[in-house]
């Protein structure tokens, strides 16, 4: 009994957030990707922390270079959503989900027919919305990794401290995942629109000149346009102890909690709903501390614990497995658009997020907006004519940061490199 | 290290559109271009986007 104590104590402090042991950066940054690179397997680019709070039509403002991006993505496995401008009115989705059941624009638009229901609704209510499937996710856990803090479920660190184990290997499977999107068409006409009413405020974000290891570059700032979602609502965890067997028997150190002896089953049951019990007051929405205050009149509702309710689904001395269950369900992972921020905070032709990142050919690179061919445009054009000319430009161009093409040089957004090159080149030859 | 491919360009008045083009080619890697009329611009010039290619769009090969 003092055993079975002490493992529900144990249980308590990980979902408060109490770990003792120090955490260690690296080892959650490990989570964390881990995580990341099981949906990002899934063509899908991860969210991270989870929330419900992103739905197509959100625009972030990436100010992070392509190049920095593509490091952090390979890096960490997901990318931080950087500063949400806004969330555009997109329509599309009658059109898009014609027949569908309560799907439409406006009040109709998903999520929140789903999310709620109606008015009085305490429950969302999903059932309507389409479904997708994700593979199983595999992962190893240690205790010293900091336990509850990075992993997005809070069931991986209730179970290692139920298996009493520093380290676990374990499977998460994601369950009841649902995914709406928005014409990427319909979001290009919002942003357009939304781009133009708000042009002052962009233009402050159109290319700069940087410099970076002693070469002039360009720094180019993005608006990130989200186009689909995928949410999850229940999450199976199952974890297995890598201790091995009668590695814990020496004197005076807490024995493994046989939650199903089999020998026992009254006993085995009564363990489980004693700790299905003091999870479900720990990952309540309304904890038992606050849940008097909360009934009071005139007082804000309290806060909503982090994370969903985790309940025991089977245990033995090695393994246990639970069912954690969010509220509502959470964005896991997203698709976008990017919008390279032009000069005088005019946008770009859009280029998928997950084509930029990953590397996969776009059937042509990033469009630019062909600015006229001014007077050192002209005097160029003129001097490629001789020959020898146009390898020399190239090897020029090769020296310079980002190595950019000669037609991007004569017509793009480039004036200050084609200045250059009538100087360093042209009059320089002379 | 080779430059980049030329990028596409939009809003390529119709007078300077084989300009843009031979710069374009001027990438020994650019093998099919693509010109598209956008609009007629309230100054009354013709405008297009020119997309350089540098695999066959219609195959991917």
């Amino acid at each position: 009994m003092v055993r079975q104590v002490g493992a529900v104590l144990v249980v308590v402090m990980a979902l408060g957030g109490c770990a003792t042991e120090k955490t260690s950066s690296e080892q959650l940054a490990r989570v964390a990707k881990d995580w990341s690179l099981s949906i990002r397997a899934s063509q899908v680019i991860p969210v991270y922390p989870l929330t419900e709070d992103v739905q197509p039509g959100d625009v972030f403002l990436v100010q992070t270079p392509v190049e920095e991006q593509v490091k952090i993505y390979m890096d960490k496995g997901f990318l931080p959503l950087e500063n949400l401008l806004t969330r555009l009115p997109v329509t599309g989705y009658a059109e898009l989900y014609r027949g569908w059941p309560r799907v439409g624009d406006g009040e109709a638009a998903p999520p929140r027919q789903w999310q709620f229901p109606n008015p009085d609704a305490t429950e969302p209510d999903f059932s309507r919305a389409p479904l997708a499937a994700f593979p199983t996710y595999k992962f190893s856990v240690s205790r010293s990794s900091g336990l509850s803090v990075a992993i997005p479920v809070q069931s991986v660190p209730v179970g290692l401290n139920l298996l009493d184990s520093a380290s676990a290997n374990g499977t998460i499977t994601l369950k009841d995942a649902y995914t709406y999107a928005v014409p990427a068409r319909k979001t290009y006409d919002a942003i357009l629109s939304w781009s133009r009413a708000n042009i002052g405020y962009l233009e402050q974000f159109e290319p700069a000149a940087a410099t970076q290891d002693g070469k002039s570059t360009t720094k180019a700032f993005y608006l990130r346009v989200i186009n689909r979602v995928y949410l999850v609502k229940t999450v199976d965890v199952s974890l297995f102890s890598n201790r091995g067997f009668g590695a814990s028997g020496s004197a005076g150190v807490p024995q493994p909690v046989q939650l199903l002896n089999i020998a026992n089953a009254s006993d085995a049951a009564n363990q489980f709903d004693a700790i299905n019990q003091i999870l479900a007051k720990a990952s309540s929405p309304v904890g038992a501390g606050n849940a008097a205050a909360a009934g009071s009149v005139g007082e804000a509702p309290a806060p909503v614990a982090v994370g969903g309710s985790v309940k025991l689904a089977m245990a033995t001395s090695r393994s246990v497995s639970f069912v954690e269950t969010f509220h509502r369900p959470l964005v896991i992972g997203y698709l976008a658009s990017d919008y390279a921020i032009l000069k005088g905070g005019r946008l770009a032709t859009p280029v998928p997020t997950l084509n930029t990142l990953e590397g996969h050919p776009v059937p042509a690179s990033r469009a630019i907006a062909y600015q006229g061919c001014d007077a050192n445009c002209l005097q160029i054009r003129g001097w490629l004519k001789a020959p020898g000319t146009k390898a020399k430009l190239e090897d020029w161009l090769q020296a310079q940061g980002g190595a950019i093409s000669i037609s991007d040089l004569e017509t793009g957004d480039h004036a200050d490199l084609r200045q250059r090159v009538v100087k360093e080149l042209i009059e320089g030859s002379n | 290290m080779a430059l980049q491919p030329p990028s596409p360009q939009t809003s390529v008045p119709r007078d300077d559109t084989g300009n843009v083009v031979d710069a374009m080619l001027l990438d020994a890697r650019v093998k099919w271009i693509a010109i598209v009329f956008e609009a007629t611009a309230a100054d009354g010039v013709d405008r297009f986007t020119v997309t350089p290619y540098v695999e066959d769009p219609t195959t991917g090969g």
